[in-house]
């Protein structure tokens, strides 16, 4: 037990020394860049679906395992039942008056797979022939907010089902597609459909 | 006695009351605590003892133990000491004295709810926050209490410049309920969703554990090693520079590396453990140069406790920078070197900085002699020996831990094998701290039953006191 | 500091930062609590634990199995390798015996797979989440968010003392996770947790046989529905098994 006799305040005494020293401001300005940077490697910044080991949103993009061909068809056909066959009908065999059908279409089965492609990504209205018959309905572009992987998929499926022989669309494909007909209005009828290079 | 002494004993004394309320509590709550953290332990030696009693199962005496050491002893204790240091400083007596007393029953009621609720199977399941929301909101209103009585007294003060010791403390006393208020209302009131609740309760555990507990306890520190040796706090440029680094990246610490959260948590984290070397060299700096002109022979009184407990702050700080930083971080996550890290700063830095302010003050306040002067030295010799048989080898084994773990094969149960040995000796050291425990109570409660028999001796002696006889002139 | 407003503003400012930081920032990153699709399908990830296991994580909250075990499993890198796929001609075969398949970086994979599209072959990148939590046969991936998204309270464990338990329901069936609740050292013969023997009680009829009670059969159900091998867009890796 210490006996004070000065007071509590005599003791402490007025606070000494008005400046920091320069030399622990360097070293903490040193230590936050090199924590900048750090940071800046490390941390995504700040997007919520980066996680450590990832270290950016482009890294993780390249590590999505992009689907075989099998993997390709079980995914086109999941999104085929959630967005088409509701007026497409389970097995491509269209709804008179709502949606021409898909087996068997001629544009389906097309070497190039633009036409086709174009259809979900753009939407289409006016008259269009498929497989002899006049069909006039409007379809909205029900593709175009899937993802690049999730559209090829359905593609693939549609073109290699129900007796289609249509063949694989890549995901690579379907992205540059994307790019070259952005902006673009809704196709309008066959004449619209034939335009397309 | 000269004019100081006198104002002095008239601040003491007004102290008193409220400070015995609750040191009294907080020494028993420590050793509740500790004895509940020394059964959690022997868990590991004898897993079949408490087989057959849900009440002492690990999961409920450890989390039990630990809140029954922070909010059952280190705050009470913290605040009755931070309530005389701001009456000393400011040289007027403890304002609003019937507010902590009040604060200190309530507090006591609201850990023994929160004990037995935790007991029971009511823990809340959030790390350090166990208790459920009837006890924390007792907590809350009994803290908020002894905070008006802190303010009035500061807000009072005749010396109105401010010492390192007080931007310590007031920030301390600021930081608690707006912490605890965020992650009761976030996490248990009304819970935000998913793993958001695992990122608040680390930023909760850490501001209280690290950033609250370092403010209170570095502003305890600083006035009695200024006190004590008769001499202020040196380098005062570089205090305010430790205070100000401290408070801006010592709340972004506390996100374990390795956590399933998005990674700019962590990384934030991983940056701001850098960054608290800076604030550490600070605080080295002015702790050498207030120590080592200091003539004060360290005889294991509260001088030697101040010294000691501000050399392990740095250490903690340091251990909290290896387990935040990126590499060695990911290594040491989920393993045993967390929690030796928080017995460091509980034990090593908080506990014994408090028991310090406790034994300054306890003499003066009370106006009585210790009973056991010779306890203070040797509490402060158990504590020592308790802490580093607790956190060295709890530090090493957690380091091995970690190593191991990275090598996948090596069966898991081996590794928890390998900690045994560690975690014996770790029980040694729960009970070292358990007998200092018991030291630092026996000196309170023997005070307090003198104090009382000296009370009842007055009032006894002023009732059976002959009658003053006038004489009656006819 | 010449007032007492001014280290009130200074707290006020270190701890305002923080708290927007740190709770602010993830409560309205992560609060929203939004479902994710499992990678490559139309499958809604997570979906709620079912009754009793949403009561188990009460049980295993009251009992605090999270003081000794953790449900977060962590991931050091990710590498790739690619594998032929279909019918592939002997030149191609020539080929792809020359070249590093597995054990790739992503870049390292795309410069072997033009190499094999040039040469006329089909192939496919498997990418595979490398860890010591993964090695250990925890997890297939890092946990995430989504993972914990139904939990109240999430229950993710600081310590190790336990092993992980984030795919436990993929290791272990009822009966085991009964046996290890009663008495874990006749399973795991150096298991250092301690048994749970309250947690059972005898069955009705005076046959001394020890029935689960509800508790245990609450927190057994949470335990099975504990799976979280399940690729998604923050944690994606390819479900075909590696050849080894």
């Amino acid at each position: 037990m210490s006996n004070d006799v000065k007071t509590d305040l005599q003791a402490s005494g007025k606070p000494q020394g008005s400046t920091v020293p320069v030399w622990i401001f360097a070293v903490t300005l040193v230590l936050l860049y090199i924590g900048g940077i750090y940071f800046d490697r490390n941390s995504g910044w700040f997007n919520a679906e980066v996680y450590a080991p990832y270290q950016t949103m482009e890294q993780l993009e390249a590590y999505q395992p992009k689907s075989g061909a099998a993997a390709m068809m079980a995914q086109g056909q999941r999104t085929y039942g959630m967005i088409c066959a509701a007026c497409h009908g389970d097995s491509g065999q269209g709804k008179p008056g709502q949606a021409p059908p898909l087996a068997g279409s001629e544009w389906v089965n097309a070497a190039d797979f633009k036409e086709v492609a174009e259809i979900p990504q753009l939407g289409l209205n006016g008259e269009v022939h498929v497989e002899g018959q006049d069909w006039n309905q409007q379809m909205a572009p029900m593709g175009a907010t899937l993802s690049d992987s999730d559209l090829a998929a359905v593609l693939t499926y549609i073109r290699g089902s129900w007796g289609n022989k249509g063949g694989a669309v890549e995901q690579d494909d379907v992205k540059a597609l994307r790019t070259a007909v952005a902006g673009h209005p809704p196709i309008n009828g066959e004449a619209g459909l034939k335009a397309i290079k | 006695m000269n004019a100081n002494e006198t104002k002095y004993s008239a601040i003491d004394a007004s102290c008193r009351v409220p400070l015995l309320a609750l040191f009294g509590g907080a020494a028993l709550w420590l050793i509740v605590g500790l004895g509940l953290a020394f059964l959690a332990s022997l868990t590991f030696h004898m897993p079949e003892k408490f087989a057959g009693c849900p009440y002492f199962s690990y999961g409920r005496i450890e989390p039990a133990a630990n809140d029954a050491i922070v909010y059952g002893f280190a705050l009470p204790a913290a605040l009755g000491v931070v309530l005389w240091i701001f009456a000393r400083l400011g040289e007027t007596e403890l304002a609003l004295p019937i507010v902590p007393i009040a604060a200190a029953n309530i507090w006591n009621i609201g850990v023994l709810v929160g004990i037995v609720g935790i007991l029971i199977g009511n823990s809340t399941g959030f790390a350090w926050l166990e208790f459920p929301r009837p006890a924390s909101v007792l907590i809350f209103i009994a803290y908020l209490l002894i905070a008006i009585s802190a303010f009035a007294t500061f807000g009072a003060r005749r010396e109105r410049a401010l010492q390192p010791a007080h931007w310590f403390l007031l920030a301390g006393l600021f930081w608690f309920p707006w912490i605890y208020s965020t992650a009761n209302l976030f996490l248990v009131a009304w819970p935000v969703r998913g793993v958001t609740q695992a990122v608040i309760d680390w930023w909760f555990s850490n501001n209280l554990l690290f950033v609250c507990f370092g403010l209170l306890g570095l502003g305890t520190a600083f006035y009695l090693l200024s006190k004590i040796s008769a001499r202020p706090v040196q380098a005062t440029n570089y205090a305010l520079f430790a205070f100000w680094t401290f408070i801006l990246f010592a709340p972004w610490c506390g996100m374990p590396q390795t956590a399933p959260i998005p990674a700019w948590l962590p990384a934030a984290s991983g940056v701001a453990s850098g960054l608290m070397v800076v604030p550490v060299i600070a605080l080295c700096v002015v702790y050498l140069k207030t120590v080592y002109g200091a003539k004060v022979e360290c005889k294991g009184g509260p001088y030697c406790h101040a010294k000691f407990a501000t050399a392990a702050f740095i250490l903690s700080a340091l251990m909290l920078l290896c387990w935040g930083c990126p590499v060695f971080g990911k290594v040491v996550d989920l393993t045993w070197f967390g929690p030796s890290q928080v017995y460091m700063q509980l034990f090593g830095f908080f506990a014994i900085v408090v028991c310090a302010g406790i034994y300054e003050s306890l003499a003066g306040v009370m106006g009585l002699e210790l009973p056991f002067p010779v306890f203070v030295r040797f509490q402060h010799w158990a504590f020592m020996i308790g802490l580093a048989l607790l956190v060295v080898p709890l530090a090493w084994c957690g380091v091995h831990q970690g190593f191991k773990m990275q090598d996948a094969t090596i069966p898991f149960s081996d590794i928890t094998q390998g900690t045994l040995m560690s975690l014996r000796v770790s029980s040694m050291g729960w009970l070292f701290l358990l007998l200092g425990s018991l030291m630092l109570a026996a000196n309170i409660f023997v005070m307090t039953i003198k104090w009382h028999l000296g009370v009842v001796i007055c009032v006894k002696d002023a009732i059976t006191a002959p009658l003053e006889t006038q004489e009656v002139k006819s | 500091m010449k007032s007492g407003f001014s280290v009130f503003l200074a707290a006020f400012i270190g701890l305002g930062l923080s708290w927007c930081g740190f709770v602010l920032g993830p409560v309205l990153q992560l609060g929203a609590g939004k479902q994710t699709m499992v990678l490559n399908s139309s499958e809604v990830y997570p979906n709620q634990r079912p009754g009793d296991a949403t009561l188990g994580l009460q049980v295993y909250r009251a009992y605090g199995c999270a003081a000794c075990h953790t449900t977060q499993v962590g991931q050091d890198g990710m590498i790739c390798d690619v594998v032929l796929a279909g019918k592939n001609s002997a030149a191609v075969s020539n080929l792809v015996a020359s070249l590093k398949l597995t054990g790739l970086t992503i870049d390292d994979a795309g410069l072997v797979s033009s190499k094999i599209a040039a040469a006329g072959g089909k192939m496919e990148t498997h990418i595979i989440p490398v860890g010591a939590d993964i090695a250990r046969g925890w997890g297939m991936r890092h946990s995430v968010a989504e993972d914990f998204l139904w939990d109240n309270p999430v229950q993710l464990g600081s310590v190790r003392i336990g092993p992980d338990l984030a795919n436990v329901g993929l290791r272990y069936d009822a009966a085991w996770e009964y046996q290890h609740l009663l008495d874990p050292k006749s399973q795991t013969p150096n298991s250092a947790m301690p048994p749970y023997k309250f947690l059972f009680e005898s069955a009705a009829g005076g046959s001394g046989k020890l029935v689960p009670s509800e508790d245990a059969k609450n927190l057994v159900a949470y335990l099975l529905s504990l799976r979280v091998n399940v690729p998604l867009h923050d944690a994606p890796y390819s479900t075909v098994a590696p050849k080894k």
